[in-house]
């Protein structure tokens, strides 16, 4: 048994450092999400970023392939990174648990 | 469990399609799964409960390509993360950790072994040459992959689960492993080839494998192996 608790113990601490890695890596993408608008026949983008309960549209022309590409790989590794994070917070969850069980705490 | 296994083969498919799988050798527990394909005819189950993915490199580091396996991997969500506080390099995702080791040389170094070529470093590790030097290859599921031949892979466990001084469940899932794969190769009849794999180790190494078995709950087993690396 104390195995096991060690064991859970290790992957516990693993399991926090992985979450401050995923909170760390989506602090440093770039914020917001490209939107393309048709407006009179010509595609204009703007960046969409949430300020508090607001929705703030900042008009980014005609930005480079380079960019539009940066923004589009900053969405989806954001929708990546959210739900491994929120998998990674179960896991903590559910080990937090065990680590809390009667039989595990009586090998204190 | 079958998310991790999915991943596992996307991490090496990426590889092969990177044009790098052939210039690493899967180690470590993953073999497992693919010395399935090995064992034909014979009763052989594994279950890979590891997170722990490990290529092993030769070196001198004879990759040509330059690939960055942090940018391969990015978009599956693995992440960068350092580790010993030497700057380790590993490649961390919530159901996998990706990792490159080096054969340890001489008295060995605790530093990480840069890997220009894939944007990474490795950890030199003892022992890692034997596996390195016995390789098959396996076509599986798409796949061309270099691993261990069982026989090094089974010796290789026995040895280094005298390591593990402090971690007495790891030492154990290594006997474990070790002795699992080499059950299996005397049930292909080909044991032959685990005697003269061991028969051609070091005194020292021999004495670890032997010590390893030793301690082996299924004493039917240990007896049958033991008179296999018997050396007169």
């Amino acid at each position: 048994m104390r195995v096991i608790k060690g064991v859970l113990e290790e992957e516990l601490e693993n399991s926090r450092q992985l979450k401050k890695e995923y909170e760390k890596a989506l602090k440093a993408l770039p914020r917001g999400v490209l939107v393309k608008k048709e407006i009179g026949g010509h595609i204009y983008y703007y960046l969409m970023q949430r300020e508090g309960n607001k929705v703030r549209f900042e008009y980014k022309g005609k930005p480079s392939k380079d960019e539009i590409k940066k923004y589009d790989e900053a969405k989806r590794l954001r929708a990546k990174y959210r739900k491994l994070l929120a998998d990674v917070k179960k896991q903590i969850s559910f080990l937090e648990r065990a680590l809390r069980g009667k039989e595990i705490r009586s090998l204190s | 469990m079958e998310k991790r296994y999915a991943l596992c083969l996307d991490v090496l498919k990426r590889f092969q399609d990177a044009g790098i799988l052939q210039e690493v050798i899967l180690v470590g527990s993953w073999c497992m799964h693919f010395y399935r394909d090995y064992f034909k005819g014979v009763k052989y189950m594994p279950t890979i409960r590891t997170r722990d993915i490990d290529f092993a490199v030769p070196t001198p580091i004879r990759i040509k390509k330059r690939v960055d396996v942090a940018e391969l991997l990015k978009d599956e969500g693995f992440l960068v993360q350092f580790s010993g506080g030497r700057g380790f390099q590993k490649l961390v995702h919530p159901e996998l950790i990706v990792e490159f080791l080096v054969p340890e040389k001489g008295r060995g170094i605790d530093k990480p072994y840069p890997i220009p070529q894939l944007g990474t470093n490795a950890q030199a590790l003892r022992f890692l040459d034997f596996l390195i030097e016995n390789t098959i290859v396996i076509d599986s599921e798409g796949l061309r992959v270099r691993i261990p031949h069982p026989a090094a892979f089974g010796l290789h466990k026995l040895i280094v689960s005298g390591r593990r001084n402090d971690k007495k469940e790891k030492a154990a899932k290594d006997i474990k492993e070790g002795v699992a794969v080499l059950t299996a190769l005397v049930e292909q009849d080909e044991a032959a080839g685990i005697r003269e794999m061991f028969c051609k180790m070091p005194v020292p190494w021999r004495k670890k494998v032997v010590n390893a078995l030793a301690g082996y709950e299924d004493e039917d087993i240990v007896s049958r192996l033991m008179i296999l690396l018997t050396v007169s």
